[in-house]
């Protein structure tokens, strides 16, 4: 039984870290844009087949397939896909900032479903599943007769890595502090003038680019990609931002954490759990919102009349 | 304003004329872009409308009068209307591909009409439409696959399950706004469709099979409808059928419209604060919306099941919800002709892009961010409400 | 007698910010009360806690002899007080006219299902509706009445300004609260605003206004009753001779405005 619990609490931690990435961009798209980017998931999914497709020009063109060529065709759709936010920021996004909010819904949905039929129709054999690796394998260490693996680690480091750098980012350089001013007050961050370009472009070069990371560490986890896996990503991470409290970076943490122990409570204790998991985990966003319409660390701010 | 249609008062004769022309007009554009099997022919006809639209942005006043001509001569334009609707299956012949899009193109206004109230009148996105949708569906066919209820009574059974999901969501939503709301929606939507897709009684993602078609006196909705010597295919009853329940939309959506009622919903819509400040009960109209769209949409979902006698989960993802926004959008939000053009148009288009089939889903997404940007009000946006005889 | 409008020790705080700090006063019926004080002073805050917008943190509320404090706005309006915004919040994309008949919804007896399966009933109602509302227009100082078939958000700030009192009035209140009606006026609309307010109260004697006004000129037209807030504090009430007459109300608000001016 302990044995059982550790592996999922292992589990938990990896799955929470990954929907944390997700989440984060979400919220911090929202925090300055007002407006929530329903395809980020799908920008975020677009990350496993850029690496796929890097590595295997890159062993195209060098020869033989190596490691080396997966972990700079990693890096580089990281890159990319940081950039594939910006542009779809500029051309699309960001002309919905002071539109009524379902009228951005409807259209980043609508940019949803193009990227992932540009996945389906710009890749190999886009409609079919692709295996992706392990990006890090092995067994690091025993804990009470649990193994723990390299890959679970590396996940969690690198999500405390990449938040910590977030943080810093937001807290103590000048751009920063401005996505910060823009996302706590909206008014005062129009009058100071804040809402220029390069708040915008760096908010997405930054969400778009935890975005990939945390698309290929899904797609590592899994085992897999497929060109709509970009859907649940999106619903999983909107979900966890939203529980957590759109605009809060600690809340995008929580909601991500909270989403994946229940996936995982559900696979754990419930028969058939595995197939009954998103419904416990849009109950518990359902049940969330209603006594908590701002999210958990929302501030519910009363509305001046 | 001071355009001409403000001012000519068309005389009775020339207006039912021209109610008559245009309608008739109206009709055979829509037959020819369903009958159009060419490439060219789609493109041209589809010109021919960019054309007409253009001209509308254009010259706005068109609009105006041709309202105004069809208000001059109500009885003469729900004649019409009612001949064109009836007479429609028997131009169509045994065409049976036509008479199929048609009932589809129409359950579809059914289901726009219905987000409409939320969607155009109140500004709630609810993106759980098409759940409602699968409820009335599966309400329906559950109770006839295993009970052999009559469609007739799955109907009203169907309705009132959906309303009461419809309750159901908007409680949640009573205290959430915008994005918020809509993520409450979403959830929603995504609880049902998993359900539907767990649940053994509902048959899993096979779904339920065999769902006996309706009868009316005797007479099968499986069988041609055979009168004055004319054979009408079977689709024809499911035509028919979806044709009245358009019609018991557009009468609820229009009382509704017309009414404190449509105009509260239009007040949350402009200003929460302000609405609540006139002493309109801001939650309970937000549930009301809710109520209302579910039990609509769960008349078209009954008819649907009937229809193609076999229903999976995959029928109502959150995607329909989506179509059905779309719809509500590009045609003009709280505005009910407008809203019906959406459906029949975002129903024929991609099949006419059956050329382009692997591509449909693409463009498809490109043209409503494309629309949303260029023309956000739709193509017919909303009205202000006029009063009395004057103008 | 029994006032109409009790407030009693109220006091609304926004996180540290002490926005009403122990406010008390009684409002008798037909009576006209103006409320002045500097920016942010917390008389709009004052009237969000009448109209249940915000739920006081202390204190209570009592009108008609019920307690309302901390209902639901609506329930509030339905009992018969209307306000006005000073932010002027028309239903922009509304007609002038609906904006005016959406104002008469408490007055609306049909429900959904005689909307549904009652068309002539419903289409009666909404038919005298829009002949009150059209009267109502026409009573306004404003060219409302020539203009109720345009956006309202189209119109000028003064009838902006005057149709959010005939929206408000369309209710048939008991209280009318005007929060700074004659902002955005020059003086000629001020001086018929304060005539409009002035025959509103001949034909309904009953009516009891509450107007907070920075134009000393509308106050000054309604002298008899006058408090004045400052930092959330009652600090002079009485007539406008007395109030304007009082050391801390120079000092805080006459002294501010002598210094804008
Ligand atoms: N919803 C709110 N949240 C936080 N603070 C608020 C809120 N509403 C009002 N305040 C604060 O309360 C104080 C009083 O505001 P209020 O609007 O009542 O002032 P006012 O007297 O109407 O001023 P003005 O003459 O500028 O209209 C101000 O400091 C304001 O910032
Ligand atoms: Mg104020």
């Amino acid at each position: 039984m302990t044995e059982l619990l550790l592996q999922q609490a292992i589990n938990w931690i990896t799955l929470g870290s990954i929907y944390a990435l997700l989440a984060l961009g979400f919220s911090l798209i929202f925090g300055v844009l007002n407006v929530i980017h329903f395809s980020h998931g799908d920008v975020a999914m677009t990350a496993p087949f850029i690496a796929l497709a890097g590595a295997q020009a890159l062993a195209a063109v060098l020869g033989a397939a190596a490691p080396a060529w997966l972990a700079l065709a990693v890096i580089a759709a990281v890159f990319a896909v940081g950039l594939i936010g910006v542009v779809l920021d500029k051309a699309v996004i960001r002309r919905f900032r002071d539109a009524p909010a379902m009228m951005a819904l409807v259209a980043t949905v609508a940019l949803g479903i193009v990227i992932r039929e540009l996945i389906r129709h710009l890749y190999p054999q886009g409609s079919n599943p692709h295996a992706f690796p392990r990006l890090i394998g092995g067994v690091a260490f025993d804990v009470a007769g649990v193994p723990v693996s390299w890959f679970a680690l590396a996940v969690v480091g690198l999500t405390a890595l990449l938040v910590g750098l977030l943080f810093g980012f937001l807290h103590l350089t000048p751009i920063g502090l401005r996505i910060r001013a823009a996302s706590q007050d909206r008014v005062v961050a129009r009058m100071m003038g804040i809402s220029d370009g390069r708040v915008f472009r760096a908010t997405f070069l930054m969400a778009s680019s935890i975005g990939a990371v945390a698309g290929l560490l899904f797609a590592s986890y899994a085992g897999v990609t497929r060109f709509d896996f970009g859907v649940m990503a999106g619903l999983i991470g909107f979900s966890a931002a939203v529980i957590g409290g759109l605009g809060s970076m600690p809340g995008a943490i929580v909601g991500g954490l909270i989403i994946a122990g229940i996936e995982v409570l559900a696979q754990t204790f419930v028969p058939e759990g595995a197939s009954y998991r998103l419904v416990f985990v849009f109950m518990l966003v359902i049940a969330v919102l209603i006594f908590r319409p701002a999210g958990l660390l929302g501030r519910t701010i009363l509305e001046k009349v | 304003m001071n355009h001409p249609a403000s001012r000519v008062v068309p005389r009775a004769a020339a207006a039912a004329a021209t109610t008559i022309l245009l309608q008739i007009s109206g009709a055979a554009f829509v037959y020819a872009i369903l009958s159009a099997e060419e490439g060219w022919q789609v493109v041209a006809l589809l010109g021919l409308l960019g054309f007409g639209f253009y001209l509308l942005e254009r010259l706005p006043w068109i609009n105006d009068v041709v309202v105004a001509l069809l208000a001059r001569v109500p009885v003469v334009t729900t004649a019409t209307a009612a001949v064109i609707v009836l007479g429609f299956p028997f131009l169509v012949g045994s065409n049976t591909y036509i008479l199929h899009l048609l009932i589809v193109a129409q359950l579809y206004a059914v289901l726009a009409l219905a987000l409409n109230f939320q969607l155009g009148s109140a500004n709630i996105p609810n993106f759980a439409t098409g759940a409602s949708y699968g409820i009335g569906a599966y309400v329906s066919a559950l109770l006839a696959v295993n009970f052999n209820v009559s469609f007739w009574l799955t109907l009203p059974v169907a309705a009132l399950a959906a309303t009461l999901f419809g309750f159901v969501i908007g409680i949640p939503c009573m205290r959430t706004r915008d994005t918020y709301l809509a993520l409450v929606t979403i959830a929603f939507a995504v609880v049902v469709h998993q359900l539907l897709n767990n649940f053994e009684w509902t048959g899993g993602p096979n779904g339920l099979v065999g769902i006996p078609a309706p009868t009316l006196f005797g007479h099968s909705f499986a069988d041609p409808i055979e009168v004055f010597g004319w054979t009408l295919p079977s689709q024809a009853n499911f035509y028919y059928l979806a044709a009245a329940v358009v019609i018991i939309a557009v009468i609820t959506a229009r009382r509704l419209h017309e009414s404190h009622i449509g105009l509260a919903w239009n007040a949350l819509r402009a200003d929460e604060m302000a609405a609540k400040a006139q002493g309109i009960n801001v939650a309970w109209y937000k549930v009301l919306a809710f109520a209302v769209d579910a039990f609509l949409a769960a008349f078209a979902g009954t008819i649907y099941a009937f229809y193609v006698s076999y229903i999976s989960p995959d029928n109502f993802t959150f995607l329909v919800s989506v179509t059905i926004m779309t719809m509500v959008i590009v045609g003009g939000m709280d505005n009910i002709f407008g809203v019906i053009v959406g459906a029949f148009l975002l129903t024929i288009l991609p099949e006419k892009l059956r050329a382009f089939s692997d591509y449909r889903l693409l463009i498809f997404g490109v043209i409503v961010i494309g629309f949303l940007m260029i023309r956000p009000e739709g193509l017919f946006p909303q009205r202000l409400r006029h009063y009395g005889v004057e103008r | 007698m029994s006032a109409l409008l009790a407030v009693e020790n109220v006091t609304m705080r926004f996180g540290g910010l002490v926005a009403l700090d122990n406010i008390t006063f009684f409002m008798e019926k037909g009576s006209v009360l103006a409320v002045i004080g500097p920016n942010g002073a917390g008389k709009s805050t004052l009237f969000n806690v009448v109209t249940g917008v915000y739920r006081p943190t202390a204190g209570r509320v009592k009108f008609d002899g019920v307690d309302i404090t901390g209902m639901p706005t609506h329930e509030v309006v339905r009992r018969g007080v209307a306000r006005t915004f000073q932010s002027s919040r028309l239903f922009r994309d509304l007609s002038v006219l609906d904006n005016v008949i959406v104002g008469m919804h408490t007055r609306a007896s049909a429900g959904v299902l005689d909307v549904l399966f009652r068309p002539a009933v419903a289409r009666r109602e909404l038919a005298t509706a829009v002949e009150k509302a059209e009267a109502l227009l026409r009573e306004s100082s404003g060219p409302l009445y020539e203009q109720r078939y345009r956006p309202a958000g189209t119109l000028a700030q003064a009838d902006r300004r005057r149709l959010e009192i005939a929206r408000a009035l369309a209710s048939q209140p008991k209280l009318i609260l005007l929060d700074e009606p004659s902002a955005g006026m020059d003086d000629a609309e001020t001086d018929a605003l304060v005539a409009d307010i002035e025959r509103l109260r001949a034909q309904h004697p009953e009516l009891s206004v509450i107007l907070i006004e920075h134009d000393m000129r509308v106050v000054e037209a309604f002298p008899e009753h006058v408090m004045c807030i400052d930092y959330g504090r009652l600090i002079a009430g009485g007539r406008f001779e007395a109030v304007r007459a009082n050391p801390h109300v120079q000092e805080a608000y006459l002294g501010t405005a002598a210094a804008d001016a």
